[in-house]
Parts: C-alpha cells; sequence; structure tokens
C-alpha cells in the first residue's frame, strides 16, 4: 500500500506528547493507593451457586408435585362440560320437533 | 511457565491478587498510558481514563480465564474505556459550545505536554476528526501493529470492514500531508 508507505516515510512513529517527570515512576504506587481493597464481583456472581440450587429445588418440586399428585378431576371436569347421552337426545328432539317414533325409526335405520 | 500464565494464576488466588496486580501495573501501565492518549490528546484526561481502566480490570478479574494474553485484555479495557471519554466528551461539547468550533490543534498548541509544532498539532486534528470506527483502527493498527482479530474483537465490527476502514484512514491522512507539502 503506497499511502501508507508514504505515511510511514512523512510521519514515521513521531510521538509529540509528553508527560511529567515522573509519571510513570510514580504512576504505580498511586494506582495501588486508589485501588478498592478486594475485587468487587457483582452481587449476580456471587449469588449464583444459590440461584441454581434454587432453580433445582424448584424443578424437583414441580416434578414431584406432578408425579405424586396427579390430576384426578380431569374427566370430572370432561363430564361437567360434555352433557350425557340421554339429555342430548332429548334436547335434539325437542329441536327437531321429532316425537318418540321418529326417534325409533332413526335409531333403527342403518343410517 | 510463562510470566504471563504465572501472573494469571497469581491474579486468581486472592493471596497474591494485590501483589500481582501491582506487578501487572508496573509492567503495562505506559503502554497503555500511550495508547489512551493518544486518543484522548490530553495528559490529564489520559491519566483519568488508565486509572479508571486498571479499576475496571481489577473488579473484572474474575471475568479473566486467560483466554487472550493479559495485554490484549487490558489493552480491550484501555481502549473502551478511551471511548467512553470521547463520547461523553462529545456529548457535553455539543452542549456547552454556542456555534463556537472546538479546535484540537489550537488545544493542543496550548498544551504544556504537546511538544509538537503546528503542522503535528493539524495532524492530531484531522486524526481526531476521523469517524470512531477509522480513528480506533488508524491509531491502533498504525502506531501499536494490533492485529486486525483483536481490533475486530474490541469493537464488534468485521475484520473485513476494519481493514477498509484502515485504508480509507490512511488515505485521508495521506491527502492531508500532501496538502500541507
Amino acid at each position: 500500500m503506497n499511502e501508507e508507505l508514504y505515511l510511514k516515510s512523512r510521519m514515521g512513529n513521531k510521538n509529540p506528547f509528553s508527560v511529567p517527570e515522573g509519571y510513570f515512576d510514580n504512576f504505580a504506587a498511586e494506582m495501588m493507593r486508589n485501588l478498592p481493597e478486594q475485587p468487587q464481583q457483582s452481587k449476580f456472581v456471587r449469588l449464583r451457586p444459590f440461584m441454581y440450587a434454587a432453580a433445582c429445588l424448584v424443578v424437583a418440586i414441580l416434578t414431584a408435585t406432578i408425579y405424586f399428585f396427579p390430576h384426578d378431576n380431569v374427566e370430572q371436569n370432561i363430564a361437567a362440560v360434555t352433557p350425557t347421552t340421554d339429555t342430548y337426545v332429548e334436547d335434539v328432539a325437542d329441536y327437531v320437533m321429532a316425537d318418540n317414533i321418529d326417534i325409533y325409526a332413526c335409531l333403527a335405520s342403518e343410517y | 511457565m510463562t510470566d504471563d500464565k504465572l501472573l494469571i494464576e497469581q491474579l486468581s488466588n486472592p493471596k497474591t491478587q494485590r501483589r500481582a496486580f501491582e506487578t501487572v501495573v508496573r509492567s503495562y501501565s505506559e503502554q497503555l498510558y500511550w495508547q489512551i492518549r493518544r486518543f484522548v490528546l490530553s495528559h490529564d484526561d489520559a491519566n483519568d481514563v488508565l486509572q479508571n481502566a486498571f479499576i475496571k480490570a481489577w473488579q473484572g478479574l474474575s471475568s479473566f480465564h486467560g483466554d487472550s494474553k493479559l495485554l490484549t485484555w487490558l489493552s480491550r479495557i484501555a481502549i473502551n474505556e478511551s471511548l467512553d471519554f470521547l463520547r461523553r466528551q462529545k456529548n457535553i461539547v455539543s452542549i456547552s459550545t454556542d456555534d463556537e468550533e472546538v479546535n484540537v490543534a489550537n488545544t493542543l498548541m496550548a498544551d504544556d505536554y504537546f511538544d509538537g509544532d503546528e503542522t503535528e498539532a493539524q495532524l492530531q486534528q484531522a486524526i481526531a476528526e476521523l469517524p470512531e470506527v477509522q480513528r480506533t483502527v488508524f491509531l491502533l493498527r498504525y502506531y501499536d501493529d494490533m492485529k486486525y482479530s483483536d481490533i475486530s474483537k474490541m469493537l464488534g465490527t468485521s475484520e473485513g470492514a476494519l481493514k477498509a476502514s484502515y485504508h480509507i484512514a490512511v488515505k485521508k491522512i495521506s491527502e492531508f500531508f500532501k496538502s500541507h507539502d
């Protein structure tokens, strides 16, 4: 790249900046004075093991609940919303205004 | 065991951590300072940013697992701190100036810790006016010979985009010199 070569010849790596005398010699000591006592971990990092344990416990409780206490009332719920056969037939008969003779004929037919 | 590996081991041990960190500060502060200074230009600002970078590194020690070299990790923190500083400074300047153009060259010429002449001050202004990615990749690549892969991880920009940005930056700076020849 010719332009980069041109820059290196024109600019080089000259450093126009300077620092106060003794700056780098004194920096480390000043830095260590300003440093907090211990590295500070975020609360999240410190609580992580406890969060994992809590998550495992919740999963275990849910699994045990589902396994040992299955829902028995599912069938009852289904039955509650599904009408019985006899009630259903009576409602349909009223709706279509069919009498008993028509109903017997319907039930006896092949269709 | 290399020096880096030994230091990393000592940094992960609470008993030797602080002493090891002091070694890190002594070993790398000058190199990091100059990386920062080229961004922020002023010595006082560079000193503040460098201290903030080391405090961030100290607080983030548990997140460093030796996946990269220690200096690469520290550089990443230092450059990000420099960029954050420049963004904050840009917001402050845009709020506080009334139609006045902040002139980097004039500020540098008045700075006791700037030893360059007017052309060099104007060169620093030309670099400071580059868009952020171009400026960053130019400073890190040209002065520190940093690998594109490391710069890519630092900025979250693809290596291809960085190479393109570097070439554009070099062209702009070359044009600056040609116009002043």
